[in-house]
């Protein structure tokens, strides 16, 4: 009797966390959403119930903001960058994999090392070295300073899904008669298909919301979405009925892809752990 | 179709010899086994004619060509691995018609071959489902299948019966002996189950840490072994191998003395398969002891009978019954013993 009842407790306090950390994520985003669709005057106000209107979309795609500019340039960069990024890694991954070098362990460990030297501090370096080549304010800087950025981060998560694969099968390919390239496209990257598909979806966000390189790199042409949101500053002060339309045109399509592929990124995130 | 021959083959990786300066022959449509424990190199050896490893030193010819510096799809051999090695992503169809693909068979011939080979390994039911759909032996099967199908010089097994059952692998090794027998391709098996070497082989390499230790036709293995290795590796149950000294043809054991007729040598071995031991009363026999456990096979009785600080295990007939702690008399075959120098493990011989 008295064991039940704790279990009871139990449960209902497990139950009250969960609903918690739910609230905690989820309010933000509540907010957003409805003050997206709000006027400016009812923004501040917490009402649940609000006549809903579509003028702040309309708002931000219009001059001066011209968001739609805005949104062509991060979904050029975002996917450019993981275009070049993917094939790039997956191949510098397979080598870290399976090929034995000299210095192998130093090369490696200098490539994640880059992931932990704080932007604010490269970015000074990167802002010149733009300038010089005069490509300041284009898409191309942004793309390069993303691939600098994703990188990294894609051949260390590619890799762990290529160690995960048995050897045994492109053993078996070699023999049958491939050779290694083929080895690669017609065995490895099928079978780490959902970690590569993994590795795309989080280098798209890390480059859609790239926000210091953008800032300091673009001014006017190669604006992308998260810059974008600080146009939202004005004589009456922060625009956030704006901001939040603009943030749920940032939001949209990391919902759509994880909606589409969530079940090669759930794949993706266990394959290690399941043999 | 062709012979393999490997001169002085040597495979070191920095500190670690897996592969000590072998030397090999495997004549044209032979069977033969690589036998012996984990470790001992005969994988590495096997690895290094498909072209997965390169070879420290020494030379690898497939028919009359080097094939050191080729890649592994240059030397037509075809694989059959421990873990199957199938592709997970295709069909079974597609697993087995991947070699002609890559080798550039016309695509005309493709589904007849698949067919035909699905069909010799009886798995034509089987050809649109992915390997994670099927049993072992049918995936077994499959890795076969895919082995064959374009008809290579040469067959190489890594313990392809390891991972199925035991019921399974008795018959899948008969289905093995007929294929090859049937398709005379040069076959090279890895084993560390002396009675797949055994049903197997037309001969056997007995392999002990990175060496040959014996190879010949399973008979001569079992009958003549070479070495002290040798001996307690072939046998199942294992030879019974006891420690004393030989003196004028008299090997004493401290329970018991024997006559074997010849020799002389102060650390010498005595071994005895458990079928070449008769169960006696207590009295008028070579040796005795008590039981110390009794195990009923089928087709047979196992006893382990303890001499000392030694047991010895004696095949029985399938009537023969005995309590444990009973005291037992044993009658050794002195024709059937076999004398090894504890030292350097060799042989002794008359």
């Amino acid at each position: 009797m008295v064991k039940g009842s704790k279990n009871k407790f139990l449960d209902f306090l497990q139950i009250l966390v969960i609903l918690l950390t739910a609230v905690f994520i989820l309010v933000p985003i509540y907010w957003i959403v409805s003050g997206a669709f709000k006027q400016q005057v009812d923004i501040f106000q917490l009402k649940l119930l609000f006549t809903p209107t579509l003028e702040n979309f309309e708002i931000i795609f219009r001059s001066p903001y011209n968001l739609f500019d805005k949104l062509v340039n991060s979904t050029l960069v975002a996917l450019s960058t993981i275009l070049i990024a993917i094939p790039i890694a997956t191949m510098a991954a397979y080598s870290f994999s399976r090929f034995r070098m000299k210095g192998e362990r130093l090369m490696f460990v200098t490539i994640l090392a880059t992931q932990f030297v704080p932007a604010v501090v490269i970015v000074l370096p990167f802002f010149i070295l733009f300038r010089d080549l005069g490509i300041l304010d284009t898409r191309l800087a942004l793309v390069l300073v993303n691939l600098s950025l994703v990188m990294p981060f894609a051949i260390w998560m590619i890799k762990g899904f290529i160690d995960s694969i048995p050897l045994d099968s492109e053993e078996a390919a070699l023999v049958d008669g491939s050779s290694r390239f083929q080895v690669i496209l017609n065995v490895t990257l099928p079978m780490a298909l959902p970690g590569v598909i993994t590795a795309g979806i989080f280098c798209f966000i890390l480059a859609w919301n790239e926000f210091l390189f953008a800032l300091i790199i673009t001014t006017n042409k190669a604006v992308t979405l998260p810059v974008g949101l600080s146009l939202f500053h004005a004589e009456e002060g922060v625009l956030w009925h704006l901001i939040s339309a603009a943030g749920i045109m940032i939001m949209l399509p990391m919902f759509v892809l994880a909606t589409i592929i969530q079940k090669h990124f759930v794949q993706g995130m266990t394959m290690g752990a399941v043999r | 179709m062709a012979s393999v021959t490997l001169k002085n083959i040597t495979k070191s990786w920095g500190d670690i010899t897996a592969v000590k300066d072998i030397s090999l022959n495997i004549r044209d449509n032979e069977f033969l086994v690589l036998l012996g424990p984990s470790g001992c190199g005969k994988t590495t050896t096997m690895r290094m004619i498909a072209g997965l490893e390169e070879p420290s030193e020494g030379d690898i010819y497939i028919g009359e060509k080097r094939v050191n510096d080729e890649l592994p799809k240059d030397r037509d051999v075809a694989m059959v691995f421990q873990n199957y090695g199938l592709y997970p992503h295709m069909s079974v169809y597609e697993n087995i018609r991947y070699p002609l693909k890559v080798r550039k068979v016309p695509k005309l011939q493709h589904e007849d071959l698949v067919r035909k080979t699905a069909g010799k390994v009886e798995i034509e039911n089987l050809l649109n489902r992915r390997p994670r759909e099927l049993s072992g032996g049918q995936r077994q099967r499959v890795a076969l299948a895919r082995a064959i199908v374009r008809a290579p010089t040469v067959f190489l097994m890594d313990e392809p019966l390891s991972n199925l059952d035991a019921k399974l692998r008795v018959s899948m090794r008969a289905e093995l002996k007929h294929l090859q027998h049937e398709l005379r391709i040069t076959t090279i098996y890895v084993t560390h189950d002396q009675i797949e070497a055994m049903t197997l082989a037309h001969r056997v390499a007995v392999m002990d840490n990175g060496i040959i230790s014996q190879l010949d036709v399973p008979e001569t293995i079992y009958n003549d072994p070479a070495n002290l290795f040798v001996a307690g590796f072939i046998g199942s149950p294992p030879m019974n191998l006891l420690k004393g000294d030989l003196k004028e043809g008299i090997f004493k054991h401290s329970n018991f003395s024997v006559g074997v007729g010849f020799g002389e040598c102060q650390e010498a071995i005595l071994g005895v398969r458990p079928e070449d031991l008769e169960l006696t009363g207590p009295d008028n026999t070579d040796c005795s002891g008590r039981v110390y456990s009794f195990e009923l096979t089928g087709e047979s009785t196992l006893v382990t009978v303890k001499l000392d600080d030694d047991r010895l295990t004696i095949r029985g007939p399938k009537e023969y019954r005995v309590s444990i702690d009973e005291i037992v008399g044993v009658r050794i075959n002195r024709e059937k013993c076999y004398l090894f120098d504890a030292v350097s493990q060799n042989r002794i011989t008359s």
